[in-house]
C-alpha cells in the first residue's frame, strides 16, 4: 500500500489535506481514520463499494457533517471547525448525490443565488433598493448566462429548476457551484442517473475545468469514467482508505481488486 | 355612524395588511412557520400601551400594570416596533438555531399559548385577563378622538405605515437577498453548501418580522384603546396564515389581498349572519370552522393562492416559441 501512495503524483502543494478523519454515527464508524491529500490542479477520484463512507467523507470535508475527530487543512488553513457555509465562501464547494436544485427558483436564479459578494445579497443592500445593487445583478446575470450557454441550457433559463430532468439538475448544480468560483470542487456522483449523452458532456466540462486549473475530488462508481477522467484515485472500503494511485497501479493490487474492482 | 364603521374597517385592514406582509416575508418567502406571530403583535401593543398610559394609580387605580410613562406620539409606536424586534432575538436564538423546521413550528405555537397563559394569570404585570383599557390614542391631548377628523387622521397614519412597510418588505423580497431567502426555503442544506448561513438569515427575517408585527400591534392598540389576552389568542395567528395562503405565499400583493379577503372580508361578511340561528355561540364557532375549511380548500385546490409567487424572468431571456 505504501508503494501505491508513493505512486501518487503531487505537483505543488496539495489543495486539501485531511488527517485521521473519523465520523461515527452512534456505533457505526462510517469514516474510520481516513487521511487523504487532494493534489491541486488535478481530478482525484474517490471510489469504493456502497457503504464505504465516500459520501460521508465528502460531507465531512465540505462541513455538511462535522467530523468526530481529525483535522482538515484547506489551502494552508485549518478549517476543521469552520461551518459549511464558511468553507463554501472560501472556495471549497460540494455538490450532492441526490438532486438539490432550488425547485421554485428559475434555472438562472439557481445560478445567481450562488454568486458571492453581491451587493444586494444582504438586508442592508436589499433595503437600499434596486439602484444600489442593479450593476452587480447585471454583471452576474451576464456571467450566469455565459455558463448556461457553455452547458447548453440557455433556453431553459426562465423555467423553474424543479421542472428540469435529472441530468439537467446535475448540470444546474455544477453550474451553481461554479458561480462561487471554487478552488476545490467536491462532486458526489455527478454522473449518476444521467443520460449517457449528458455524461459525456459532463466529462468534457470537467476536463475543461481541470485545464483551467480547478481542483476536483469526485466520488464516482463508473470505473471507465474514473479511468478516463481522474489523475489519481483513492479507494475506500468500510470507512478506511485501502489504496491510492492511478487506476493502472490499483488494478494490479490484489486486495483492492478483491474489495471492489471484481466484475 | 357610517364614518366610524368605515374608518374602523380601514384601520383594521391596514393593521392586517402590515401583519400579513411581515408573515409573508417570514413564512411565504423564507419558510419560517411562525405560529407565534400574534405574540409579537401583542408585545408591540402592550409596549405602546404602557408607554402612552399614565401610571396605574390614575383613574382610581382600577387596573395595574408596570410602566405608565405617558410618552407622546410617535414614541409608543416606535417602542412597540422595537419591542417586537427585541423579543424576536431570544425567541429566535432558542427556536431557530437547532430545531428542524416542523419542530420550530410546534415550539412557536407552544410559546404563543404559554405567553398568553402567563399574561392572563400574572395580573400585576399587565392587568391579567381584564387587560389594559383607556389607552390614550396618539394626539389625544390635542384632538378629540371621538371626532370624524380624528378618525380620518388615524386612517392616514395607518396608511403611511402600510406604505412604508410595503416598500421596505417589497425591497427585501424582490432583491437578491430575497432570492437567497427563497433558496433557503427550498433547500436549506444546499443553501449552506453555496455559502449561505441559514441561522443568520432566519434570525434576520425573524427580527425584521418582529419589528413589523410590533408596529402593527401599536397601531391597533392606539385605535381600539384596549388590549387584553383574549384578542391575541393563538388562533389569531392561524387567521393570518389563512390570509397569506389564500392570497399567495411569497407574493406581497397576494399578502395584501389575503389580508383584505380573510381577516377583513371574511370576518366582516360572517358578522352579518344572524346570531339567533342555533344555540348561542354557534355562529362564532362556525366562523372558525370556515377559516379551517378555507385553508384546507386552498391547500387542496389552489395551493399557490390567488396571486402566486411571481416567476422571475430576466431582461433579455431567450424567448422560446410554444410548441403545440
Amino acid at each position: 500500500m505504501a508503494a501505491a501512495a508513493e505512486a501518487l503524483v503531487t505537483p505543488g502543494r496539495p489543495m486539501l489535506v485531511a488527517s485521521d478523519i473519523h465520523r461515527h454515527f452512534e456505533g457505526l464508524h462510517a469514516v474510520d481514520g481516513v487521511s487523504i491529500d487532494v493534489p491541486s490542479g488535478q481530478i482525484t477520484g474517490l471510489i469504493g463499494p456502497n457503504g464505504a463512507g465516500k459520501s460521508t467523507l465528502l460531507a465531512v470535508l465540505a462541513g455538511t457533517l462535522p467530523a468526530s475527530s481529525g483535522t482538515i487543512v484547506f489551502d494552508g488553513e485549518d478549517i476543521t471547525s469552520s461551518p459549511a457555509y464558511r468553507r463554501a465562501r472560501r472556495g471549497l464547494v460540494r455538490t450532492f448525490q441526490l438532486p438539490s436544485e432550488f425547485a421554485r427558483l428559475t434555472v438562472l436564479e439557481n445560478l445567481l443565488v450562488a454568486a458571492p459578494k453581491h451587493r444586494g445579497d444582504s438586508l442592508f443592500g436589499a433595503l437600499m433598493g434596486k439602484g444600489y445593487w442593479i450593476d452587480d445583478e447585471r454583471r452576474l446575470v451576464h456571467q450566469a448566462r455565459a455558463l448556461l450557454d457553455r452547458f447548453g441550457m440557455s433556453a431553459q433559463e426562465s423555467d423553474y429548476a424543479g421542472t428540469m430532468s435529472g441530468g439537467q439538475k446535475r448540470l444546474i448544480e455544477i453550474m451553481r457551484a461554479l458561480m462561487l468560483q471554487p478552488r476545490l470542487l467536491l462532486l458526489d456522483e455527478p454522473m449518476s442517473g444521467v443520460h449517457p449523452k449528458i455524461v459525456l458532456e459532463i466529462q468534457h466540462y470537467l476536463q475543461d475545468l481541470r485545464a483551467e486549473g480547478l481542483t476536483i475530488l469526485m466520488v464516482e462508481h463508473e470505473l471507465h469514467m474514473v479511468e478516463r477522467l481522474c489523475d489519481s484515485v483513492v479507494v475506500m472500503a468500510q470507512g478506511k482508505v485501502i489504496g491510492s494511485g492511478t487506476m493502472a497501479t490499483l488494478r494490479r493490487q490484489r486486495e483492492i481488486v478483491d474489495a471492489y474492482l471484481v466484475g | 355612524m357610517n364614518t366610524y364603521y368605515a374608518t374602523n374597517l380601514l384601520v383594521y385592514a391596514g393593521v392586517d395588511i402590515i401583519a400579513c406582509l411581515a408573515l409573508n416575508m417570514q413564512f411565504g418567502v423564507s419558510g419560517i412557520v411562525n405560529f407565534s406571530f400574534i405574540v409579537f403583535q401583542a408585545v408591540g401593543a402592550y409596549t405602546a400601551a404602557v408607554l402612552s398610559l399614565p401610571p396605574d394609580s390614575a383613574n382610581g387605580g382600577f387596573q395595574i400594570y408596570f410602566g405608565g410613562y405617558q410618552l407622546p406620539f410617535p414614541i409608543p409606536w416606535i417602542g412597540g416596533a422595537a419591542a417586537g424586534g427585541l423579543l424576536s432575538i431570544p425567541v429566535g436564538l432558542v427556536v431557530l438555531r437547532r430545531l428542524r423546521s416542523d419542530y420550530q413550528a410546534i415550539a412557536l405555537l407552544v410559546l404563543s399559548i404559554i405567553t398568553n397563559a402567563v399574561i392572563t394569570n400574572a395580573r400585576p404585570l399587565l392587568n391579567g385577563a381584564a387587560g389594559l383599557a383607556l389607552v390614550p390614542p396618539p394626539f389625544s391631548d390635542q384632538i378629540d378622538p371621538n371626532t370624524e377628523t380624528y378618525q380620518f387622521l388615524y386612517v392616514g397614519l395607518t396608511a403611511i405605515c402600510v406604505v412604508i412597510v410595503f416598500v421596505l418588505v417589497n425591497r427585501i423580497v424582490e432583491s437578491p437577498y430575497g432570492r437567497t431567502l427563497r433558496a433557503m426555503r427550498e433547500r436549506e442544506l444546499a443553501a449552506m453548501a453555496i455559502g449561505k448561513n441559514p441561522v443568520q438569515l432566519k434570525m434576520t427575517v425573524f427580527i425584521v418580522g418582529g419589528v413589523i408585527a410590533g408596529l402593527s400591534g401599536a397601531i391597533l392598540v392606539g385605535f381600539i384603546q384596549l388590549w387584553a389576552p383574549s384578542v391575541w389568542l393563538y388562533p389569531e395567528t392561524i387567521i393570518l396564515f389563512a390570509a397569506v395562503i389564500v392570497g399567495g405565499r411569497g407574493n406581497n400583493i397576494g399578502a395584501i389581498l389575503g389580508a383584505l379577503l380573510v381577516p377583513v372580508g371574511f370576518e366582516e361578511v360572517t358578522r352579518f349572519i344572524p346570531t339567533t340561528i342555533g344555540p348561542p355561540g354557534l355562529i362564532p364557532a362556525l366562523q372558525w370552522v370556515a377559516i379551517g375549511l378555507l385553508i384546507i380548500g386552498f391547500l387542496w385546490f389552489r395551493p399557490e393562492g390567488v396571486r402566486p409567487e411571481p416567476r422571475h424572468v430576466f431582461e433579455g431571456a431567450a424567448v422560446r416559441e410554444e410548441t403545440g
